[in-house]
């Protein structure tokens, strides 16, 4: 019962910044939209201009249409969070923190529901626009229609994971001040091992086999390729090992803040 | 109401914040890398005080002063160095989250309302986080919005109210949960005369119908003036004066500040009585002493004397009167 009520209250937070979202929708899509779908672009040309020259039909088992589909999907999830580190960094720093110790809530949990619920948002807008980007130069992804929902669920928890990520580092700023070289630094990882930006069998063997056990994968590569090469055993492999590094990761994460809210200083008139 | 009951009782209480010193340019900011050096300031000094349960007491002193942090830490967002506190017997370091459940807070500068969203958002979205009962949360809220009026505009965007319909809705989502104790941090700060006094009617509201016990900080005298029972003044962390505020008043406060603006050019005032602040040819601030020469009086002679444009009497600051209770302790 009062788990039900407590996640009730997280989905009531979720819910609400969804809500506020819409007040940015033209923000949105004119700045970020814009800037994903030239990425997009850039991309398709890319491989289409690889895929011409090599005159092959795939590459490590990828055909054009579902390169170009897996950037889409990466896409989307790796972007839709925004900047979330850089601020839990910086409401540590300015003690705004302390602001959320007398509510009744978790600051991860609750900073999650808002984030989700923006994240959400986002991630949608951009798969449309990076769709649409996707849809004019290689036409639609060769998929099933019934895959839909199971994917839907993997891109979920990789937002899921990806905040619960960025707060652990976003907590550190307790101790060190400043996290845009973390951020800078952390998001290069999912960049490259994560396969946010090509998937990882373009890697070397050795570099492609790291990245396949670190937890970044789980954030971009994986459910990306999960979207173009669906299959079930794949996808119940992804979910366990996804919930795994979440239970992990959170844990690590409120063991960290219930550490720092002991210790939480700010200062006041 | 039982008037004897201690809702909040803090004994000797202490906080220092470190902050770190940094010297300038380059060999300074080296040198803070390897051996970096702190400042402490003593922001709450060996504090101790009660209060019972529907007090209304106001927590005054000039900025820096050490109130905002005492506020932090009765609702368990700061940790004291050492010293104890109980609120609603609860302590709130140790249980801030079940402490949460009692009180709510304001503080001035923080607003709690969704900005791009219509209020009743924020009061829906606060019904859940409170764990509220839904029938009772309609039933409180129906009652809350007849109370504040602000039924006109709960469903307009936060971003298009003014700022006393703003404040109304803080104050309303603020007792939404029906808490025991509010903390109300610089409430006024920022806002303009009217607004100031609705927000003061609010306030006495609040603490005579809601039976609520009210904790504000404030450095605006006037805030004081018009709602407290009971004043608790500090400065550089430590009490200086709690008692009521009309002992405040008839010991320290004997002086107010005229000022008057005037279509004709002003005469030479002919009195000791008053100290001139600045004249010019059309206008005038000057202090008088209440004790000597009733504002009454000289609000008289200025108008039969003036053709008065606009005439305001402002409480001398803060510091002034703190200034006067450190007089009277050397005295005595």
């Amino acid at each position: 019962m009062s788990i039900l009520k407590s996640l009730s209250k997280y989905k009531e937070i979720a819910k609400i910044n969804f809500k506020n979202s819409f007040v940015y929708i033209w923000d949105s899509l004119i700045g970020k939209s814009a800037f994903i779908a030239l990425i997009i672009f850039i991309f398709s040309q890319i491989w289409i201009t690889i895929f011409a020259l090599k005159a092959v039909n795939t590459i490590e088992g990828f055909t054009l249409s579902m390169m170009v589909w897996y950037i889409v999907i990466a896409e989307a999830i790796v972007t839709s969070l925004g900047r979330i580190m850089i601020t839990i960094g910086e409401e540590i720093k300015s003690g705004e923190i302390a602001n959320y110790l007398n509510k009744p809530y978790n600051y991860v949990l609750y900073k999650y529901a808002l984030t989700i619920g923006r994240g959400l948002f986002a991630f949608l807008l951009t798969f449309i626009v990076a769709g649409i980007v996707a849809y004019l130069t290689v036409g639609l992804p060769v998929i099933k229609l019934y895959i839909i929902p199971f994917v839907l669920v993997i891109c979920f928890l990789a937002i899921t994971l990806n905040y619960i990520l960025m707060s652990i580092f976003g907590l550190f700023a307790f101790w060190i001040e400043e996290t845009s070289g973390l951020y800078f630094i952390y998001q290069k990882f999912v960049f490259t091992v994560g396969g946010m930006l090509v998937p990882l069998e373009i890697f070397p063997l050795w570099l492609a086999k790291i990245g396949l056990i670190l937890p970044f994968s789980y954030i971009a590569y994986h459910p990306a390729k999960l979207f173009v090469m669906f299959d079930f055993i794949y996808f119940i492999k992804i979910l366990v090992i996804q919930l795994a590094w979440i239970v992990v990761f959170l844990s690590i994460s409120l063991f960290i803040y219930a550490k720092i809210s002991k210790k939480v200083s700010i200062n006041g008139g | 109401m039982n008037k004897e009951k201690i809702v909040i009782s803090i004994n000797d209480l202490n906080k220092t914040f470190k902050t770190k010193v940094s010297e300038p340019g380059l060999r300074g900011g080296l040198k803070n890398i390897f051996n970096p050096k702190y400042k402490l300031i003593k922001a709450v000094n060996n504090i101790s005080f009660d209060v019972r349960e529907g007090e209304l007491v106001s927590f005054i002193g000039p900025n820096g002063a050490g109130k905002s942090t005492t506020l932090k830490m009765l609702s368990g967002i700061l940790h004291p160095d050492s010293g104890t506190i109980k609120v609603n017997n609860l302590n709130p370091q140790k249980e801030p989250q079940k402490l949460s459940y009692k009180i709510g807070t304001i503080f001035g500068q923080k607003p709690q309302l969704w900005f791009h969203l219509p209020p009743i958002d924020s009061f829906n979205l606060f019904s859940k986080i409170y764990d509220l009962d839904q029938k009772e949360f309609k039933k409180r809220l129906e009652y809350l919005i007849d109370r504040f009026e602000i039924g006109e505009y709960i469903n307009q965007p936060v971003r298009k109210l003014s700022l006393g319909q703003r404040m109304r809705c803080e104050f309303v989502l603020s007792l939404i949960h029906n808490p025991k104790i509010l903390f109300l941090d610089e409430p006024t700060i920022g806002m303009d005369i009217i607004v100031k006094k609705n927000i003061r009617e609010l306030i006495k509201k609040i603490n005579d119908e809601e039976k609520v016990t009210v904790i504000l900080t404030s450095h605006d005298m006037g805030d004081i003036e018009s709602i407290a029972d009971r004043v608790i003044v500090i400065n550089h962390g430590t009490i200086v004066y709690d008692d009521s505020f009309d002992n405040l008043k008839k010991n320290y406060v004997k002086k107010k500040i005229i000022k008057m603006v005037t279509e004709n050019e002003i005469k030479k005032i002919n009195t000791k009585e008053i100290k001139i602040i600045e004249k010019t040819k059309y206008s005038i601030e000057f202090e008088i002493n209440t004790k000597k020469l009733s504002i009454h009086t000289v609000i008289d002679y200025l108008v039969k004397e003036n053709k008065v444009k606009d005439i305001s009497i402002k409480e001398p600051p803060i510091e002034e009167i703190i200034e006067e209770i450190y007089r009277r302790e050397e005295i005595q």
